[in-house]
């Protein structure tokens, strides 16, 4: 069995009539493992379902709305920590499909909050947010090297009052990455949401999820992701994305992205041999909600990383991190 | 000195609150945080009630006439450090 | 996953997967008079997997995981399967549930009102349960009590008994053989061996009961019984709750309520049997 039970549910939440008691089990253990719960719960929406899963489903909307709620309160706070700055403090991902009311928001799961600020301003950001009560997750040296030295944010922080983490970003891929996207430019044509908060413009918000999901990450979890895609391409020009995407350099992967969210969220499209490949990742899970393909997903771990840096510091970093113990999951 | 800063509420219905039999329990929706509080605190919050932006000082004159607060020189300050501390804590809002 | 079994505990349905047959034939025996989830679709999946390659086979070694999970939990032994078993239904209780207000508390039910009594691993509220429940009590659990958003009553959550070291042998004393599961010796907690709770708790599981008073036992002192205010008792229960944060302004208004309304008491016991006798003191007085 593959998430493919799951993609099925979210394109045609009517097909979830014809589930059986494991068809139902499986369905539901492999949308709370892909952080799709509460999405799949809006998308059945009202539709009969047995009463345990109603019951399930409801928890899982009202767990939704209460993210929703919190992640709007880191933002009005880190809003409010950087009012005095004078800059634009742009939402990224879950909480700006939130704050900005977008489908993809619509019982996303959504964890840390992520602000894209100019690199230039990074120091007095940092400050700031520190007076304002944040402080480092982590006092590991090499982690922190790391972090300044080859990622595109801080290391991350947390409110000490209320326990909740930021990601500080200054553009959207690490520095190390063979493509550098134009976050000045981003940033430069991002659209305000209140007063004090912004996020990107349509096609940015595209490149960025593409990105996030094929040049950045190891994939794990990347049904969310690929689904977040999916509804920001909603009423997008192409020939507008294509170019925003060309001047990001993220022209190949954004592609990519629309062909993927395309077959397996929508009618449909021709696959390329890595798009199967990409496809298999990204639908390796079992009905107890297990990652398969083992191999597959270390696979991806080795590739994500030499995505993001030349061979000789990917295996410096190898080497650090497996000297402390850390293995991919 | 911040003795002109205006205060207001976050919103009006920002809070549920309980009094238990030794403090008040403030329920914060849109923070989703639970703040455990003693008097004078609740008394100010009642007061920024109204929805108008207030000073400390205007606050203060306000407790003055139902509670017995003791030298205004030394309330003052007091009320202050509570309106920049609920301030903080995103109960209270700089007009 | 090639083991399995579903059940259901109080409002709680569970599926149970293993990489082993042996902890699921040990929950199968224990929850034999359990019934299973009504449609079969059940609210949380447990998994027991071989904590790393070859694990199953090698030096067999249980990582405890399902819908929730801790990245960080440590490996068990497949000696100790049942105990992990238990432990990956209450970590999804702890992190997933919604539909009550979920205590750190056992509780006890007489006359249709209960007893809820929370505190610290080791304060005896367990023991305290286990045997006010083979004392003429209904069992309510050892573990959680779920506190109804709605109505302000206290429901089951009888799962099994998880005793403890000394608590092993004052229950032994008291219960059949027949209800004992086997002894886990050397855990990460020391001796456990667990104790399948009486008929009418497993019976009357979806039945709940107004709470009628609250204790804070701490087994190990002399005899004391203390007052505890409306402050102190709501920051213990919240502290006491893992889901309290969770269920947002309903979980405050339940937990303001059971606060307000139900009278709660600091006792401290140097014996099961003194802490009995308080507590039959307090009913009276109180309940």
């Amino acid at each position: 069995m593959t998430a493919l039970l799951l993609v099925r549910a979210l394109r045609d939440p009517d097909c979830v009539a014809a589930l059986d008691a494991r068809g139902w089990n499986s369905l539901i253990a492999m949308a709370r493992a892909e952080r799709l719960i509460g999405t799949l719960a809006l998308r059945i929406g009202e539709r009969p379902v047995p009463g345990a899963v109603r019951a399930i489903l409801t928890d899982a909307r009202a767990d939704a709305e209460r993210e929703a709620r919190q992640a709007l309160w880191e933002a009005d706070r880190a809003a409010e920590a950087l009012a005095g700055l004078g800059l634009p403090v742009v939402l990224l991902k879950g909480t700006a499909y939130a704050a900005a009311g977008l489908s993809a928001g619509q019982g996303r799961f959504i964890g840390d909050l992520d602000i894209l600020v100019p690199r230039a301003a990074l120091t007095e950001v940092e400050h700031a947010l520190i007076r304002a009560g944040w402080e480092w997750v982590k006092d590991d040296p090499y982690d922190d090297a790391y972090y300044r030295q080859w990622m595109h944010e801080l290391p991350p922080m947390i409110h000490a009052g209320r326990d909740r983490m930021i990601d500080v970003h200054h553009t959207v891929l690490p520095l190390t990455a063979r493509q550098t996207p134009d976050a000045a430019a981003m940033i430069a044509d991002a659209l305000p949401i209140t007063n004090e908060l912004y996020m990107l413009c349509p096609e940015d918000r595209v490149c960025h999820a593409a990105a996030h999901l094929l040049a950045d990450g190891d994939l794990a979890g990347g049904l969310r992701n690929l689904w977040d895609i999916y509804c920001l391409l909603d009423g997008i020009d192409p020939a507008a994305l294509s170019v925003r995407a060309e001047r990001h350099g993220l022209g190949r992967h954004v592609r990519q992205a629309q062909r993927l969210a395309a077959a397996l969220y929508g009618e449909g499209a021709r696959l390329t041999l890595w798009d199967r490949i990409v496809a298999a990742r990204l639908l390796a899970r079992d009905g107890w909600g297990r990652e398969r393909r083992k191999l597959l997903g270390f696979a991806f771990y080795v590739r994500s990383h030499w995505l993001r840096m030349p061979p000789a510091m990917l295996a410096r970093h190898l080497m650090t991190k497996w000297r402390k113990g850390h293995r991919p999951v | 000195m911040t003795v002109h800063r205006r205060y207001c509420q976050d919103s009006p219905d920002a809070i549920a609150s309980c009094a238990l039999d030794d403090m008040v329990l403030l329920y914060h929706r849109s923070s989703g945080q639970t703040h455990m509080v003693i008097s004078p605190v609740p008394e100010i919050l009642a007061t920024l009630d109204d929805g108008a932006a207030w000073t400390a000082g205007e606050v203060l004159g306000q407790l003055a006439r139902l509670y017995d607060l003791g030298a205004a020189e030394e309330a003052l300050p007091q009320v202050e450090a509570h309106l920049v501390e609920l301030t903080a804590l995103g109960l209270v809002r700089i007009a | 996953m090639n083991h399995g079994l579903s059940l259901k505990i109080g409002p709680a349905t569970f599926r149970i997967g293993s990489a082993w047959r042996q902890p699921v034939e040990a929950l199968a025996r224990l929850y034999a008079d359990y019934p299973a989830p009504a449609d079969g679709i059940a609210d949380f999946t447990v998994r027991l997997e071989p904590a790393g390659p070859f694990r199953r086979w090698l030096r067999p070694s249980i990582f405890i995981t399902g819908d929730h999970g801790l990245a960080d939990a440590a490996p068990m032994s497949l000696a100790h399967g049942l105990l992990a078993a238990e432990m990956g239904m209450n970590l999804q209780m702890a992190l997933g549930w919604r539909r009550h207000l979920l205590l750190h508390a056992s509780s006890v039910e007489k006359g249709g009102r209960a007893l809820v009594m929370t505190g610290e691993s080791g304060s005896g509220k367990s023991t305290l349960a286990a045997q006010l429940g083979e004392r003429g009590w209904r069992l309510m659990g050892d573990e959680f009590a779920l506190l109804d958003l709605e109505t302000g009553a206290i429901f089951p959550f009888p799962r099994l008994v998880s005793l403890k070291n000394r608590a092993i042998d004052v229950l032994a004393a008291e219960a059949p053989a027949g209800r004992m599961g086997p002894l886990l010796a050397g855990t990460a907690k020391g001796d456990i061996r667990h104790l399948l709770p009486r008929s009418d708790a497993v019976e009357r599981m979806n039945e709940g009961a107004l709470p009628a008073l609250l204790l804070f036992p701490r087994f190990g002192h002399e005899s004391d019984v203390r007052p505890v205010g409306q402050g102190e008792m709501f920051m213990r229960l919240t502290q006491a709750s893992t889901n309290y944060v969770a269920l947002g302004e309903p979980g405050f208004a339940a937990l303001t309520r059971f606060v307000k309304t139900v009278p709660a008491r600091a006792i401290d016991f140097p014996s099961g049997e003194e802490a009995i006798a308080l507590v039959d003191r307090l009913w009276a007085e109180w309940a």
